[in-house]
């Protein structure tokens, strides 16, 4: 796919996302939103040369995993009307995603740990690309350093980290509560290819998504949370919050067509 | 008799030299055992450093590839990477063994930090999790075969120390054991059930006991989940049960013999010794600790003939 094919994709996986978020009412839409674009170019750009069926997508923030619901239905892991079961009795598909679900591999929901279960993955079997997505506030989990320092030192240059940096986390923004950055020098000094580059920008996605080299690295895809929905950008209060009442729903689909 | 750990990590190595699959995770705790692994098998043992959350998630990361994955940490923190033995290995459902060195007392006077004493609470309320318990080096070394031939998520609590009057000690089956058993046309019949290093002290109470009673000693192997059928075989007659655990009461595995016999209405009278409701900040050896806290044995006997004989 080109980048304008990309888009067009992002935008259909985000108003999916916005209909059976706020037709259930659960989960984290603007965490799920932020990341759409580095998913979409990760199953749809063909240049980033991403096998589905053998490698691996580990959600270690599974809060933002539905965003790849609607790529997995597209994929004929399962029906379309499963996005419409979203969170209801008789469907599949849950706020965070799991084994149970058809094309995903880890039981998400408790954060930091999916890193450590993609380094096993990723040292088992050095054959296969492992892409593992955390959100920033993720980082502040002891575990995902503990992990870090494994995989720097085993160099698990088929372990590809993405930082989905929202800059929020639910009480507000990273940088007012409790400081990550300088985070670019901190992966630097555990031995880490590091690249920061624009999270909706495809052309950098396709680049840093594609690239392995001899290290392990870690891509800092700046986003914006609550991105496509004008009113949710960058606004940490819609870390839980579900749009609820038909303005803001009809505002929501509006911008996402 | 070598300890626990060695017995089992060498009995380990002689089978992973056949079985690439099999790989060995250590938390930073040592053991002689380990120098072969180093040196001979170095790309099946994985010195994961002070980092049981990361050593777990890795785990379940590489049994998810095929590996059969043991991990081998202090008994005490188990409690540290709790959350991701539920997440990581209970639900996902991944079969993993863990071993854990020096439980309930074997560390003192190390001080409550390195003395679990909630282990088996905590890790039998994990969905899936068999933790076990040997008494001596030969019963450990039996669990590496079962291990490898019926994979599940197991807790293996591997203790520093044993009573060396059951130093040539072994089990016929994996799950419990008659240890001892003193017939006598009594109408009190009693089991004692103990497993581990305590089963020392249990049978020396045995040994008082049976001179009076119709009495026998359990081994529990098995402690979770109980082997209902198999114990009700062996307490099919028994009027009074005396349990002893190193451990908290709180959860233990004498908790869910009471839980047992309250489902299946069993109408069987129970004593529990244990260790004490507070966490022990003293000084002392392990035997020395365990006569202070509960388990001498004179007290034993007067609190177990009280028992047998309160009607």
């Amino acid at each position: 796919m080109n980048s304008e094919e990309l888009e067009k994709k992002a935008k259909w996986i985000r108003l999916e996302l916005f209909k059976f978020k706020t037709k259930s009412g659960v989960g984290h839409l603007a965490s799920s939103l932020s990341c759409v674009d580095i998913v979409t170019s990760l199953y749809y750009d063909d240049d980033v040369n991403f096998n589905h069926k053998t490698d691996y997508l580990i959600f270690s923030k599974a809060h933002g995993s539905p965003s790849i619901y609607p790529i997995l239905a597209d994929l004929n892991y399962y029906s379309f009307d499963e996005l419409h079961n979203y969170c209801q009795e008789n469907g599949i598909l849950r706020l965070h995603s799991d084994k149970s679900i058809p094309g995903c591999h880890f039981v998400g929901g408790s954060l930091g740990n999916g890193i450590g279960f993609a380094a096993g993955l990723a040292k088992a079997s050095p054959e296969k690309k492992v892409y593992c997505i955390l959100g920033d506030a993720e980082l502040y989990e002891g575990s995902v350093w503990e992990s870090l320092i494994f995989i720097s030192h085993h160099n698990l240059n088929n372990l590809k980290l993405i930082i989905d940096r929202n800059k929020y986390g639910i009480l507000g923004a990273t940088e007012d509560l409790l400081k990550l950055e300088p985070l670019e020098d901190k992966f630097k000094s555990f031995n880490f290819e590091v690249s920061q580059i624009d999270g909706h920008d495809f052309s950098q996605l396709k680049n840093s998504l594609k690239y392995f080299g001899s290290s392990p690295q870690i891509i800092i895809a700046n986003t914006i949370k609550g991105k496509g929905v004008s009113f949710m950008e960058d606004r940490f209060e819609y870390h839980t919050i579900i749009p609820k009442n038909e303005k803001d729903i009809e505002q929501g689909l509006k911008d996402l067509k | 008799m070598i300890a626990q750990r060695d017995a089992f990590l060498t009995k380990l190595f002689n089978k992973a030299i056949e079985d690439k699959n099999i790989i060995l995770l250590s938390a930073d705790m040592g053991s002689p055992s380990l120098n072969l692994w180093k040196s001979e098998l170095k790309n099946q043992f994985i010195a994961t450093g002070i980092s049981e959350q990361n050593t777990i998630n890795l785990a379940s990361g590489l049994t998810h590839e095929g590996k059969n994955v043991f991990v081998y940490m202090m008994a005490s923190w188990f409690a540290r990477c709790f959350e991701q033995i539920r997440y990581s290995c209970a639900m996902a459902d991944l079969p993993i063994t863990i071993l854990g060195n020096g439980v309930a007392l074997g560390y003192a006077p190390s001080g409550p930090a390195h003395q679990p004493n909630e282990d088996i609470a905590l890790a039998r309320t994990l969905l899936g999790m068999e933790i076990y318990s040997p008494t001596n080096s030969l019963v450990a070394e039996n669990l590496v075969d079962l291990c490898l031939s019926e994979r599940k998520l197991r807790y293996i609590r591997l203790e520093r120390s044993y009573s060396r009057k059951l130093d040539n000690y072994n089990v016929l089956n994996n799950n419990l054991n008659i240890l001892e058993n003193h017939k006598k046309s009594t109408e009190k019949k009693i089991s004692i059930i103990s497993s581990g290093h305590l089963l020392g002290k249990a049978s020396e109470l045995y040994d008082i006991i049976s001179k009076s009673y119709d009495v026998q000693l359990i081994d529990l192997v098995r402690i979770s989940p109980l082997d209902k059928v198999c114990l009700m075989d062996k307490i099919d007659k028994t009027t009074h049960i005396i349990t002893m655990e190193e451990q908290n009461l709180q959860g233990g595995f004498s908790s869910a013999l009471c839980e047992m016999l309250c489902d299946l209405n069993l109408n069987i009278k129970i004593k529990r010794f244990g260790l004490p409701n507070f966490y022990i900040f003293e000084n002392g050896t392990r035997e020395q600790l365990l006569n202070r806290f509960g388990f001498e044995i004179n007290y034993l006997l007067k609190e177990s003939l009280e028992f047998i004989n309160n009607e």
